[in-house]
């Protein structure tokens, strides 16, 4: 009998060129977690993944990869990837790196950081360098660590009581 | 009895002449408030209602974007407006109709312009000689608008206070 | 919406009014339901609750602050009070809220005039805004053809975002970036792709989406509100018709809970912008040494009247027949079949795309849904055979899609694997050849369930059908459930072998015990066999002694005499090009038609402008079996009648007696009278023989016509052919298929049918069985190849 539906074996081989089997992988232990009528709980998780493949943003293409793997609309995939802060959807640099300025901090001198890096790559925050190493994050509001101000947060790590000199170790040693 | 003399005196010394002289007279001394029109204008306000005109900007773009609530306001009901958006996307008439001969110079369709455009302005010598002089298209109200523009910002700018 | 209805009663108190209530019931529910207003711009009493506009914030008694009225359930004993200084001051602060953003440009917004948030502004808006800094700018999106967006203006309520997702079903739509970048869109530039998309437009409070077509061109005060019929499918949607100066400028559903209930397809909607197209046919013109003439009513009516009689003087009543589209009204079939049969002929049809009409005497009075509309929301199981419902019936499609999101189990036996907007329980997507194996196996299986009896013939076919799992499982999901149906498409009635996919479509209903409904072509085609426009009946369904032919007969008989009523018959009927060799070659067409194109110039003799939908007055019994009259809205275009009337003059100019009708309304209650007290009835009927079917081998074709190509205002409609949804005129085929022909993606294929051949793009479309090839009718570029003429042989240029 001939039967047509739609071929699934070609658009699985289409999303896995776009999600590494490592991407994959990941995103199958964090599905794991939650009923399997539940996928989309795994979003942030997935897109978190996807992000990382991605070195720090995500594209349209990975997010409608995330969509399809997990089920869900593409709509509500692009809602959580644009909701949430430390999911990019623009192209980036691949550091992110963001300062609290928020009340602690900036008394105890935040801004005087953000001006030094501000300067130190001639760019502006919500920027990237042109070599795509730093992203200077738009936006990071307080990260609880106010016994530690000024602080900023590199690639998901804290440094603390920041002083110019002390920034620019921490971003001169990054690839 | 005495009526008659009284007649007879006052018509002797010509009194009704000399009551008539002396108003002729003393108009004649008093200050002059006929004008001499055309040669002699009155003054007019600066909302003076006269014929009507359609705005520009100061870069030439015309200020009406077809929100047709002059034309719902008109109670005479002598404005026919219809609209389509511009190839740049933009509100605009393709029409402007006022029917003069129906306009009763109400002033409600400046009242009701959102962006000053349809305006009345101090011109109020015209006329048509034939039928269909007096219909106003969107080119004549826009032709007498960029002739009369300077009176008409400035009449604005005195009204700006008010409004 | 979702909360569980207790059919308990309490009383609430609502601005001291004693009001009784469902238990569960919302307060914007209760208070809705007995006038009293709470403003709102969220709550929709068909969407989900969102409580996101917090307009409609109440005071309630003992309440610490104001509640949501929609999202509050009632108590026993609640006092609410809706304009309390409390209520009024937390509206007027949300009012605040909401126009801090708002643009202030309601004179060039097109929703200016029927705008919510303008009218609500007027109760609770300040003079003067206390925000001093800069508003939010939204960049707008291009959201395809029939929707404009403004998003600048967006309030953020979601209507639309749940529609899509609640309604249409495609969550196109979603609410991307947070607090004050928070956006409506579809996040990536693409159009809104959903056959019921323009409702967004009505469900949007503010100007923020508005329609495209529409843009601009009137304001809403200026527009006078009349009632009218959708004439494009079989659903009959009730809507407003928008007109200024007697010409319509738009169209917005009419609430008919029975029908559509606030919702319209697009197809509706938009086809209106057909109406003024550049080739309406403004006057009647007569062709005279083959060069056309515009001449006056009484020239063409007088042209008509002598060149029919002298043909029929010369020749028998035989020979003249005529072609009607079954979207006409009533009124106009009733009377072209008086004309027809007093002139002597029963040649009359509208039967336009259904090419196997061997049963036709067996059928019931008329072909209708076997259920109102209502009904099929409560359905539990449905067998779908060979339909398109999403597109061919959108307003259908959604009561099933209502039952199948509450559990309904709906399977489908197709020959393109049509995009549904809910799961399918079962789905079998196989070529044309196999389309009856494939219903004799749910056939055979339930037969094997029930060991119920059928006819022998039947039992001999079902002999050599395997039944696979498939089979089984529809035969389940239909056997001995409640409330279940089988729905015979457009697709099933257009197949070569319809009758016999009839047949067993009525067995696999009566012996599982369900529903059987047709899903029919066009307006009005259940009025069409009522009016006797059929060739096999008489008015009211009786069966006609000396039956006439039907249109595939007519044209091999080459007749001699044609009278075509609004269509175009090269692209509506399903052999267009036979339709148009043959109308070509006969010796008189009259054509009264809304429109002029090219095929008819050639082939017609005088061409008699008629009004469309909107311009006349007129009835259309929709597939419930509901009928529905409606006047005309606007102005018929230039010289352009009613076709009603013409017809009626047109009975007077033949002598004939009883066409002295002064109201369209005096056709229908002499058509109604004559029609008598008829009950559909679907069940009985139908043949229980079963002629042999032979399936031909090779390469099947597949045809069907896009939704928004179904008639000549459609085709006409420019927003509308800016859609996906129409006749492309390419050669779909999947991509092993066209692996095995050597066909690329936009190369060029040879079509060969008979002697006919042609060449058309190939486009890769993984809906297209294997070995088959799907076009699209109602193109002319299609229209010589014809899927009930067996295989055809495609190969590369």
């Amino acid at each position: 009998m001939l039967r047509f539906g739609i071929n699934n074996l070609d658009m699985a081989e289409v999303k896995e060129n776009i999600l590494t089997q490592h991407t994959i992988e990941e995103i199958d232990k964090w599905l794991a977690k939650y009923p399997a009528d539940r996928k989309q709980s795994a979003v942030l998780a997935a897109l978190r993944e996807a992000q990382h493949q991605n070195k720090g943003y995500l594209t349209p293409e990975l997010m409608d990869a995330v969509a399809d793997y997990l089920g869900m609309p593409k709509i509500a995939v692009y809602e959580v990837a644009s909701f949430y802060s430390m999911l990019e959807t623009k192209a980036c640099g691949r550091h992110s790196v963001s300062i609290c300025t928020n009340i602690s901090c900036m008394l105890m001198g935040s801004d005087a950081i953000v001006e030094h890096i501000e300067k130190k790559y001639s760019i502006k925050i919500g920027e990237s360098t042109d070599d795509g190493r730093i992203f200077l994050k738009q936006e990071e509001e307080c990260l609880a660590a106010c016994c530690g101000g000024p602080m900023m947060m590199v690639d998901h790590v804290y440094y603390e009581n920041l002083t110019p000199e002390k920034v620019d170790e921490i971003l001169d040693e990054l690839d | 009895m005495i009526q008659k003399v009284k007649n007879y005196i006052s018509s002797l010394f010509l009194w009704e002449l000399i009551k008539g002289l002396n108003l002729t007279f003393r108009y004649m001394f008093k200050r002059k408030v006929t004008v001499q029109y055309p040669e002699e204008k009155t003054p007019q306000s600066h909302r003076f209602r006269g014929l009507h005109a359609l705005r520009r900007y100061p870069n030439g773009e015309e200020r009406c974007i077809a929100c047709k609530l002059c034309e719902a306001v008109c109670p005479a009901v002598a404005i026919t407006i219809e609209s389509e958006p511009r190839d740049d996307g933009s509100r605009r008439t393709t029409r402007y109709d006022i029917d003069l001969t129906k306009c009763i110079f109400c002033g409600f369709c400046e009242e009701s312009c959102p962006v000053d455009s349809i305006v009345e302005t101090r011109i109020f010598e015209y006329h048509g000689e034939k039928r269909g002089d007096l219909l106003m298209t969107k080119s004549r109200l826009l032709e007498i608008g960029e002739l009369a523009e300077k009176q008409i910002a400035e009449d604005r700018a005195l009204d700006a206070l008010y409004r | 919406m979702s909360v569980v209805m207790s059919e308990d009663q309490i009383t609430i108190e609502v601005d001291g009014k004693e009001l009784s209530a469902r238990k569960g019931q919302m307060i914007i529910e209760v208070t809705d339901a007995n006038d009293i207003y709470i403003p709102r711009f969220c709550y929709h009493n068909k969407l989900s609750i969102a409580a996101n506009c917090r307009m409609c914030l109440v005071e309630v008694e003992k309440a610490p602050k104001a509640l949501p009225a929609c999202a509050t359930p009632v108590m026993e004993g609640m006092k609410i009070k809706t304009q309390s200084k409390a209520a009024v001051e937390a509206q007027k602060a949300i009012m605040e809220f909401l126009l801090i953003n708002h643009p202030l440009d309601c004179p060039i917004c097109d929703q200016g005039g029927e705008c919510e948030l303008q009218d609500l502004a007027m109760g609770y808006g300040q003079d003067v805004s206390r925000y001093q800094e800069k508003k939010r700018v939204v960049k707008d999106k291009n959201i395809g053809p029939l929707i404009q967006t403004d998003l600048t203006r967006c309030i953020h309520c979601t209507r639309c975002v749940r529609f899509g997702e609640e309604v249409a079903g495609l969550r196109e739509m979603g609410a991307t970036g947070r607090g004050e970048n928070m956006t409506i869109g579809t996040y990536i530039e693409k159009s809104v792709d959903s056959e019921m998309s323009g409702n967004i437009i009505d469900l949007c409070p503010v100007g923020a989406l508005t329609s495209k077509p529409f843009r601009y061109s009137a304001r809403t005060w200026e527009l006078i509100q009349r009632d009218t019929i959708a004439p494009h499918d079989c659903v009959g949607s009730n809507m407003h018709a928008h007109i200024k100066i007697d010409r319509l400028k738009r169209v917005v559903p009419a609430n008919n809970e029975a029908i559509n209930e606030v919702w319209l397809s697009d197809r509706d909607r938009f086809s209106y912008e057909g109406i003024y197209s550049d080739d309406r046919l403004t006057t009647p013109m007569i062709k005279k040494n083959g060069e056309w003439q515009e001449v006056d009513w009484d020239v063409a009516l007088t042209e008509v009247k002598n060149k029919l009689a002298n043909i029929l003087s010369s020749q028998t009543a035989e020979s003249f027949g005529v072609i009607a589209s079954p979207s006409s009204t009533l009124e106009e079939l009733y009377l072209l079949q008086k004309i027809c049969r007093a002139l002597g002929s029963n040649n009359i049809d509208s039967r336009l795309r259904q090419s196997d009409l061997s049963d036709q005497d067996d059928a019931p009075v008329f072909p209708w849904l076997g259920m109102p509309i209502e009904y099929m929301e409560t359905l539990n199981s449905a067998l779908l055979i060979g339909s398109n419902i999403r597109k061919e019936q959108p307003i259908l499609n959604h009561r099933l899609r209502k039952a199948a999101l509450r559990g309904c189990q709906v399977s489908a036996i197709n020959m393109i694997d049509y995009a549904f907007n809910y799961d399918l329980a079962n789905k079998l997507v196989v070529s044309p050849n196999h389309m009856l194996d494939e219903c004799l196996g749910v056939l055979k299986a339930l037969v094997d369930e029930t060991g119920a009896s059928v006819p022998q013939s039947i039992t001999d076919k079902l002999a050599g059908i395997t039944v696979s799992e498939s089979h089984k499982a529809i035969a389940e999901s239909l056997n001995d459930v409640e409330n279940s149906a089988v729905f015979f498409g457009l697709g099933a009635n257009s197949h070569q072998a319809s009758s016999q996919l009839r047949t067993i479509a009525g067995l696999i209903a009566s012996i599982s015990n369900s529903k059987l409904g047709y899903l029919s072509e066009g307006a009005n085609s259940t009025g069409a066999w009522l009016s006797g426009a059929v060739p096999h009946r008489l008015v009211g369904g009786q069966k006609n002694a000396t039956p006439g032919k039907s249109i595939a007969e007519m044209l091999d008989a080459g007749l001699n005499a044609y009278f075509i009523l609004n269509t175009e018959p090269e692209l509506d009927y399903w052999n267009g090009a036979d339709a148009q060799t043959a109308l070509s070659n006969a010796e008189m067409v009259v054509a009264m038609t809304p429109y002029i194109s090219d095929a008819m110039k050639d082939y017609a003799d005088v061409l008699l402008p008629i009004a469309v939908f909107a311009e006349t007055s007129g009835s259309y019994m929709n597939v419930a079996g509901e009928l529905q009259s409606t006047n005309g809205v606007s102005a018929p275009v230039g010289e352009a009648r009613p076709a009603w009337k013409v017809l009626r003059v047109l009975g007077n100019y033949f002598d004939l007696d009883g066409f002295d009708y002064v109201t369209s309304t005096d056709v229908l209650a002499e058509a109604l009278t004559a029609i008598g007290d008829i009950t559909p009835d679907n069940d009985k009927h139908w043949a229980e023989t079963f002629s042999d079917n032979t399936q031909s081998s090779g390469i099947a074709c597949i045809k069907d016509v896009p939704m928004n190509s179904v008639d000549a205002i459609c085709r006409r409609s420019k927003p509308l052919q800016a859609t996906s949804d129409i006749a492309d005129g390419k050669l779909h085929v999947n991509s092993s298929t066209a692996a095995s022909l050597g066909l690329t993606q936009d190369g060029m294929a040879n079509v060969e049918q008979d002697d006919n051949a042609i060449q058309l793009t190939v486009l890769f479309d993984e809906r297209v069985p294997d070995n088959s090839v799907y076009l699209h009718s109602a193109n002319a570029a299609t229209n010589s190849i014809n899927a009930s003429l067996g295989s055809v042989k495609v190969s590369k240029v």
